[in-house]
């Protein structure tokens, strides 16, 4: 069991990255429209965030620096900079994404319409940031969005043919749609997998449990437990979606419709269930979102930051929190689409992937850092090759994006 | 002791002697000694050096914003002599509490007029 409650900064680290309300969505459109085809791009991303997150993870147990320290000192003040802005942006929309995700859950079981329920959902956001300790949110946002496990339950109750759903998932295959809209897909994808706030939260999470070298087993499991755990509740999203939504030939606009395939399996029980852990995993994110917004500028800066001090002692730290939550609910409020907004931002991210990972590889390689604990020479090959294809979808973002029309 | 300053101090996290942050290694200045020897003298962080370092457009806005918040213009960084480096590694150690040095306005300003006021300010959330 304390095991189990290690590997909880791992698995919100995941869930707030990859299950979160832009992937709800995604993987569920992904699913309606291609069935099983983007499996191997979830998998070579799951793959890839464990290594860096490993990296990031080891670094911040052995010196306390955090991934936007690292990206500070190698990439100079100048390039850090702009990684800081693009970074925050991405970050922030996201949150304000999130924050939309809440109250959409909300409306799903009370009626009552999401726009009245994004303030309260920010004033709850804000509270938690402000107030609950940082290992009991972990725990209880990491636990609680587990409720999602309720897809993967619906597989095996629903009639699934597991032999097509197996033999789907290994043909790559554009399922009538283009290859320009697969492949824009598996760009959206294979980014919400290895976002960069998902390493700022794990670092900055590991220095605020202080974790130390004597924590890098901990460290280790939390990785190699929650992020495959993430990566599992994405593909039961997409393979529910495969086998209810794509022969009744649905697609998917709402978190209702993701719903669905659970309400068929389980009825008003199930909607319950998918209801709150969706709740859970949104407002998961957004903890996750706005603490990554404020870690990047702290660390970027300089100032004090985190949840062990009190909030008068990280006053630049807290403004910024207050500062992007409120950005959130405002940017919500004109009555933007916060899902169609994440399909923009995961493009954009996409383009920065390489400034944050490289940094990553460059410090675990350094022994004036981590002494004997760099990395081994198969752990730097397969950073290298994960990170040559996140140049390449980086590089690959915006053509595609622009050639298909964001994946029409 | 042989310290690279490009690739080891600057763009550093400083930190206090209780492990406090303190700010970044944004600027070192150096200076000639009896014998005409340049050696490091002080370390200087804040938005002020931060901004001449990044240059540019950006840097001035980074300046401009920073000034907001100080009544005595322009902003001056914080100087840090290196006497008071204790060692550094993947951070720069000071000897000294980070009381004993002055808190950087911008984090006076928001502590006394924003984070403050705001109930259960005092209390860590751990």
């Amino acid at each position: 069991m304390k095991k189990l409650l290690a590997a909880t900064l791992g698995i919100l680290s995941a869930v707030g990255g990859f299950v979160d309300i832009g992937d709800l969505v995604a993987a569920g459109q992904a699913g309606a429209r291609f069935g099983m085809a983007h499996t191997w791009v979830l998998l070579l991303g799951v793959v890839a965030i464990c290594a860096y997150a490993e990296m990031a993870g080891r670094i911040a147990a052995v010196t306390g620096r955090a991934v936007f320290d690292l990206v500070r000192e190698r990439l100079g003040a100048r390039m850090a900079l702009l990684n800081l802005v693009a970074s925050y942006l991405v970050t922030v929309i996201t949150l304000a994404a999130e924050l939309g995700g809440v109250a959409l859950a909300l409306q799903l079981v009370s009626g009552v319409p999401y726009l009245i329920w994004v303030p309260v959902a920010g004033a709850a956001v804000w509270l938690v940031l402000w107030r609950m300790r940082f290992p009991v949110m972990e725990r209880v946002f990491g636990l609680a969005g587990l409720a999602l496990v309720v897809f993967a339950v619906a597989l095996f109750w629903l009639p699934t043919d597991w032999a097509e759903l197996g033999r789907s998932a290994v043909r790559i295959d554009d399922g009538g749609q283009g290859w320009g809209a697969y492949w824009f897909v598996a760009v959206a994808l294979f980014a919400s997998t290895v976002s960069p706030y998902e390493v700022f939260f794990f670092s900055s999470g590991g220095v605020e449990e202080r974790w130390s070298a004597a924590d890098l087993a901990d460290a280790r499991f939390s990785v190699l437990v929650g992020f495959p755990v993430g990566g599992f509740l994405a593909l039961s999203l997409i393979a529910t979606a495969t086998v209810v939504l794509r022969p009744a030939g649905l697609t998917v606009s709402d978190l209702g419709q993701v719903a669905h395939p659970v309400v068929l399996a389980f009825g008003g029980v199930g909607l319950a269930i998918a209801a709150l852990a969706f709740f859970a995993v949104t407002f998961g994110a957004a903890l996750e979102t706005g603490l990554s917004a404020a870690y990047a500028a702290a660390q970027y800066f300089g100032w004090q930051w985190g949840k062990r001090v009190s909030p008068r002692e990280a006053a630049r730290f807290h403004t910024v929190l207050l500062v992007s939550v409120l950005l959130g609910v405002l940017l919500l409020l004109t009555t933007i689409d916060p899902v169609a907004l994440t399909e923009y931002m995961l493009i954009i991210s996409a383009v920065a992937l390489p400034l944050t990972y490289l940094p990553i590889l460059v410090v675990a390689n350094d022994r004036t850092y981590l002494g004997d604990r760099v990395n081994g020479r198969w752990l730097n090959a397969l950073g290298a090759v994960l990170l040559l294809v996140i140049v390449a979808a980086a590089i690959a973002a915006i053509p595609v994006a622009i050639g298909t029309r964001m994946g029409q | 002791m042989r310290i690279q300053v490009s690739r080891q101090l600057l763009d550093r996290q400083l930190v206090d002697v209780d492990g406090r942050l303190v700010g970044k290694v944004d600027d070192v200045e150096f200076a000639l000694d009896a014998d005409g020897v340049p050696y490091l003298r002080t370390l200087l962080t804040g938005p002020g050096a931060l901004g001449l370092r990044v240059g540019g457009r950006i840097g001035r806005m980074l300046v401009l914003t920073a000034e907001r918040f100080v009544t005595d213009r322009p902003m001056v960084p914080l100087r840090i002599p290196y006497g008071l480096v204790d060692r550094v590694d993947s951070a720069v150690w000071l000897r000294i509490r980070a009381e004993q040095l002055p808190t950087s306005p911008v984090e006076e300003w928001l502590r006394r007029h924003l984070i403050g006021r705001i109930p259960g300010a005092g209390r860590a959330g751990g």
